[in-house]
């Protein structure tokens, strides 16, 4: 099997990030056995971007490790079907067969989540308000009421605590101005186009500080 | 045994209010009478409240600040009457409307939710006024309100009327004002013809009663 020079591809550009890991998941479209399968893509493919097992180390890409089967098979599937857009993610996914996703999804959210530390230390502060108590005068519903306390996320709400900062803020971002529309039932397009620029930061600063249990 | 004396009531309701007319303020058809008719179940209506915790919070406890009601332990009728009522427009909750509209709820799911929430034990540490008024407002409501809402605030599940006993008390007043000033368009019309002679400053007083009132037993 071959494998792919992490720093390499850790240095590149994104967009030779991407055409480098589509071209690898190419590659391996051959192979049967869906569980090694998953092993071999995520370590030569998925790698590259979310880090070992999942952790992540560049701060745009998202943590995938813990993240529930159920929300990581919905958003492969949105990228697929394009009801998630993301010019990264979508030549990776045009190049996963169907039965990859529900492997690759088993495997990323048995892995241990790691948390982060807030750069903003005085953001923290008021993250932690929104985090617990929203805004009443805005209308902006508690986080901890949907991802759950350290939040950990469950059934259709996904981990959010320990995630990085920037990620963190340009998804809200997206979902504030309708660029990420996947989510059920509008809950994060109505509760991030409530937020101010400050609490959005505030609130990312807050959240990578949550740790894995 | 209280919820199935809820439930024994309600069914006869229902079969009346089909059949016969009902008042223009409750007027029992649509969503409104399919999650009257459903069974809530409570442990579905657990899970589907978790969108609401955010700002009712977990223990439906709402806020002391009064920004959002407490929810918990209020009569299923009337839960599932205002959250049909606010779906419809009838009452107007800007804050809350995406969040409960019909992308996120079914019928069924009104139903649960309010079988769950009925149940629910109530905090006495709910937001409290001032006490300067408890005598005062004791006595407007003794005369003009305990008819419908109950001596000890405890409402009628039967008749729709709310709980208004240790609920927060800037909710209370504001719902008060709304009431009055037509700004509640879901209103009971003998209640705002009450209600409407009544002075901010009385409605002050008789929020801060209801506020400090044990929490009604159930
Ligand atoms: C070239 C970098 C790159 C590679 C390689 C890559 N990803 Fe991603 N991934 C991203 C970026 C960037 C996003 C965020 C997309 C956006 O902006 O919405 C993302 C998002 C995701 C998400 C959604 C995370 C969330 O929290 O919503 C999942 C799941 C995911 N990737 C899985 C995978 C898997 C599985 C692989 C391997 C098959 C993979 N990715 C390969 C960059 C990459
Ligand atoms: C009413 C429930 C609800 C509330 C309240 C809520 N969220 Fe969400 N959130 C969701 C759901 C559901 C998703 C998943 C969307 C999807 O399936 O793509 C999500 C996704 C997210 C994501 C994207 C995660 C990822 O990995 O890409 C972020 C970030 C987020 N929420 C942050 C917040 C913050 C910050 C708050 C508080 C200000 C908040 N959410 C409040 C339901 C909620
Ligand atoms: C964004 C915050 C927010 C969310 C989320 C929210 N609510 Fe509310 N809710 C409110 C506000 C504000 C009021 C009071 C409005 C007013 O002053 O008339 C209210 C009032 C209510 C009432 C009327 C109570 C009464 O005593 O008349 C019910 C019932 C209710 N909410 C149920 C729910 C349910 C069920 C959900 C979840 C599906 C939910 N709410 C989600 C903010 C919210
Ligand atoms: C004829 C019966 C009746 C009388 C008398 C009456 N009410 Fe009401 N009240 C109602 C009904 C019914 C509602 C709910 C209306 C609706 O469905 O929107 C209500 C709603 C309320 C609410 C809002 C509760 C909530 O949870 O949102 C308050 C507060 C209230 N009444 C206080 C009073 C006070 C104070 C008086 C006396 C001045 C009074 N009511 C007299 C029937 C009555």
């Amino acid at each position: 099997m071959k494998t792919v020079d992490r720093n390499l591809v850790r240095q590149a550009t994104p967009g030779r990030g991407v055409l480098a890991a589509a071209a690898m998941l190419a590659a391996l479209a051959a192979g049967p056995a869906a569980a090694e399968d998953a092993k071999t893509i995520a370590g030569t493919v998925c790698v590259a971007c979310h880090g070992d097992n999942g952790n992540s180390v560049i701060p745009m890409f998202p943590k995938i490790a813990g993240l529930s089967e159920q929300y990581i098979v919905k958003q492969l599937r949105d990228f697929m079907s394009g009801r998630r857009k993301s010019d990264v993610m979508g030549p990776i996914v045009s190049q996963l067969k169907p039965e990859d996703v529900a492997p690759l999804a088993a495997y990323y959210s048995s892995q241990k989540p790691t948390a982060g530390e807030a750069d903003d230390k005085k953001a923290v502060s008021l993250g932690k308000l929104i985090f617990f108590d929203g805004n009443e005068d805005t209308g902006v519903p508690a986080c901890v009421g949907c991802h759950q306390p350290q939040g950990a996320g469950h059934s259709v709400y996904p981990r959010i605590g320990g995630q990085h900062v920037p990620y963190v803020m340009q998804q809200l971002k997206n979902f504030a101005t309708g660029d990420r529309a996947n989510d059920p039932s509008r809950y994060m397009r109505v509760t991030a186009k409530r937020m101010s620029e400050e609490e959005i930061q505030s609130v990312a600063e807050y959240l990578v500080g949550l740790g894995a249990k | 045994m209280n919820k199935f004396l809820t439930m024994i009531i309600v069914a006869a309701f229902v079969a009346v209010a089909a059949s016969a007319q009902t008042p223009a303020w409750n007027d029992i058809k649509g969503e409104q009478l399919i999650a009257l008719q459903t069974k809530g179940d409570p442990a579905r209506g657990q899970a589907a409240f978790e969108p609401c915790e955010g700002c009712h919070r977990k223990d439906a406890s709402g806020r002391t600040s009064g920004a959002y009601p407490r929810l918990s332990g209020q009569h299923g009728t009337v839960l599932i009457k205002q959250i049909a009522d606010i779906r419809a427009g009838r009452r107007i909750n800007p804050k809350m409307e995406p969040y409960i509209d019909d992308h996120a709820l079914t019928p069924y799911e009104i139903a649960d939710i309010a079988a769950y929430l009925q149940g629910l034990p109530i905090s006495a540490e709910n937001g409290k006024g001032p006490g300067a008024g408890v005598a005062a407002g004791k006595q407007i409501y003794d005369k003009d309100c305990a008819t419908c809402h109950g001596p000890g605030g405890e409402g009628s599940a039967a008749q729709f009327y709310p709980m208004v006993a240790a609920q927060h008390y800037r909710y209370l007043l504001r719902e008060m004002e709304f009431i009055r000033d037509g700004d509640r368009k879901n209103s009971n019309p003998e209640m705002v013809k009450v209600i409407k002679p009544y002075t901010n400053s009385e409605l002050e007083t008789v929020a801060d009663y209801l506020a400090q009132l044990a929490p009604p037993k159930k």
